[in-house]
């Protein structure tokens, strides 16, 4: 009876069905909680069985889950940062930490709930991560986008990942003057990787979406109306000139087809993209006669933007802002306002932030027993108290400043 | 200029390098001394304490640590590398090249089967210190000069030139003999491991030193001390 002075209606569908999901699909975990009791200890306890990340839930806080290695090819060909794809090789296995309720938990509830009304609700749910306290670098929001990302995968939704839109406004070795209109410049070449590890993630939706358009590419090249999508993106791949268009014909078949309400032509979009505060930004890529080029006038950045644009229904937008890679923002800038701009903000707006912080002590606690289970704290001092306190202070608790502390000792 | 008034300059300028006043103390990084409570330290240990009350104490370098990670014969190497006092470079460089060795070893590690697992070494410290120890030549050579000639003279060696040889000669083989796309730690840490199994150019350099030693022995009584 309180939920109904607590909660308004929507809500409380909310948490019902929150509770009919962690009661029906995962039961005999809950037995299994019932009868172990006393055994969860936080000293002991920094693995999960459970590795399907739509049975995690609060009583798998702080623990590692192991990633399956067909998983780590197929979804995450390009997105798992660079220091953490070493430790996959070097550890022979992909573990992700389970964090805590401010961060991916929030996300899964809301994704999972909201997947049945997304059909329903006129815009697509935006979800922004953000570094919370004091510009926090190195929190874990790229990993927490992977993980929202592994949860979207294994529910069999679309995966549009782009993993740092930072490099797609800096460093562009290949500019081409866009064939489809005079004022915009192509990518080819980010624009094929790109198409590539698109390929790789989402194979089996390929030849089930069919296309709703004729795309002429050239006078004697076009892709007809119903041939599958697979067949764009092969096109896209191997005609690398016309590949950022390809992208852009491949973003909008896919914003007018997630709609779809059919059972077996339906299916959820997720537009991850990590670093999304480039696509409002300055670019340092500049045009023949020296002058910069804004992002508007990029091909791959317009379509973006399009994306994000509140005008579909049927998939989830799960975006990360980061000052690190971005251009001509102060390294002390950590708020959405600061980082998105007036313009970025405006047509982000409405999201749900979610701060990403550092570990707490218990998150702590399992990730130092992790690094002791594979051997990693080598240095004989570094098991002892003295040296774990050391290492508290020395790393203030930070994801990445914890990892490279332990690199070395 | 008398020992007193370089004794007062001292005091307004503490520059560490100088030649300090024989009255000041050394310092003492290590925390456990100061943890141990009173009834655990003997006569000598008091005075000492009743001493640094009294007397000033000379300044640290930039390295000394309490750290329970501080290693001297880590820092001696770090120094060796340094190339116009950039200490951050050098370090950075050591740092890599101990993440780089504790890679290698632990993805053999985890991917060796359970009987093999225990002969690997995983700790990075371990594989350096016994690669130095590895190094060191045992005897080595001095030039003396006898009748107009110098001559080569097998000589033994104090543990600090055995410890200097065995970590300059790896630094010169790593800077000199690498490929120019390589980086430094990189080199090092294959190196390293060479010379923990006593293979690779700077155990090759030992073995000639010894054998020039050898051939040389004839000479040896040329050495008067």
């Amino acid at each position: 009876m309180t939920l109904h002075r607590l909660f308004p209606l929507r809500l409380r569908q909310t948490v019902t069905q929150v509770r009919l999901l962690h009661g029906s699909g995962c039961g005999h975990q809950l037995e299994e909680v019932a009868m172990e009791p006393e055994l969860r200890k936080e000293t002991s306890v920094f693995r999960t069985q459970v590795n399907d990340p739509a049975c995690q839930s609060e009583r798998h806080l702080g623990q590692y889950y192991t990633l399956p290695t067909s998983h780590l090819h197929t979804i995450f060909p390009h997105g798992l940062p660079a220091r953490y794809q070493q430790q996959v090789k070097t550890f022979n296995e992909g573990c992700v930490m389970v964090r805590q309720p401010p961060a991916v938990r929030y996300l899964l509830c809301i994704l999972h709930q909201e997947g049945n009304d997304l059909y329903v609700s006129k815009r697509p749910v935006l979800l922004t991560l953000t570094g919370w306290v004091d510009g926090l670098k190195g929190s874990g929001k790229t990993m927490s986008l992977c993980h929202t990302i592994h949860y979207c995968s294994t529910q069999g939704w679309l995966v549009l990942h782009i993993p740092d839109a930072h490099l797609w406004v800096k460093n562009c070795k290949e500019l081409l003057p866009s064939s489809y209109h005079t004022s915009r410049f192509d990518q080819p070449i980010e624009a094929s990787n790109w198409l590539r590890n698109f390929r790789t993630t989402n194979e089996r939706f390929l030849s089930k979406i069919k296309l709703r358009q004729r795309y002429t590419w050239t006078k004697r090249e076009s892709t007809e109306k119903g041939s599958p999508l697979g067949e764009l993106v092969d096109m896209g791949v191997s005609r690398v000139k016309s590949s950022s268009d390809v992208v852009g014909a491949v973003l909008k078949e896919l914003r007018l087809q997630a709609a779809e309400t059919e059972e077996s032509e339906g299916f959820r979009l997720a537009v991850a993209i990590d670093g999304v505060n480039s696509l409002w930004g300055r670019t340092t890529i500049k045009k023949e006669d020296k002058s910069p080029v804004a992002p508007e006038e990029l091909t791959l950045i317009h379509n973006l933007r399009k994306m994000i644009d509140n005008n579909w229904c049927g998939g989830a937008v799960i975006a990360t802002l980061s000052q690190t890679g971005s251009l001509y923002s102060p390294s002390s800038a950590y708020l959405p306002k600061e980082l998105l701009g007036e313009e970025g903000f405006d047509s982000m707006d409405p999201f749900i932030p979610v701060p990403v912080s550092n570990y707490s002590e218990k998150e702590f606690e399992s990730c130092y027993l992790y690094y002791l289970d594979r051997h990693w704290l080598q240095h004989p001092h570094s098991k002892t108290d003295e040296g774990k306190k050391e290492i508290i202070f020395l790393s203030n608790r930070n994801p990445s400043v914890l990892e490279r502390l332990c690199a070395f000792l | 200029v008398s020992a007193s008034s370089i004794g007062r300059l001292v005091m307004l300028f503490l520059v560490r390098w100088s030649r300090y006043n024989p009255y000041y103390l050394e310092p003492e990084p290590r925390k456990e001394l100061y943890n141990m409570p009173e009834t655990e330290l003997t006569t000598e240990q008091k005075e000492e304490r009743e001493l640094k009350a009294v007397r000033p104490i000379k300044a640290t370098t930039n390295s000394t640590t309490s750290s329970v990670f501080n290693d001297p014969v880590l820092s001696k190497f770090v120094n060796m590398m340094m190339r116009d006092g950039e200490k951050i470079l050098a370090r950075g460089i050591l740092t890599q090249t101990l993440e780089s060795l504790k890679r290698k070893q632990v993805e053999k590690y985890h991917k060796a089967p359970q009987g093999k697992k225990a002969e690997i070494e995983c700790n990075p410290y371990a594989i350096f210190h016994q690669a130095l120890e590895n190094c060191m030549p045992v005897i080595g050579l001095a030039s003396i000069q006898k009748g107009g000639k110098f001559y080569q003279v097998p000589v033994p060696l104090t543990d600090n030139r055995r410890r200097f040889l065995a970590m300059k000669w790896m630094i010169t083989e790593c800077r000199d003999n690498k490929n120019r796309r390589t980086l430094m730690y990189e080199k090092l840490s294959q190196e390293l491991l060479a010379a923990y199994s006593k293979e690779g150019n700077v155990i090759k350099r030992k073995h000639e030193l010894h054998k020039m030693a050898e051939s040389n022995r004839a000479y040896a009584h040329y050495r008067w001390w």
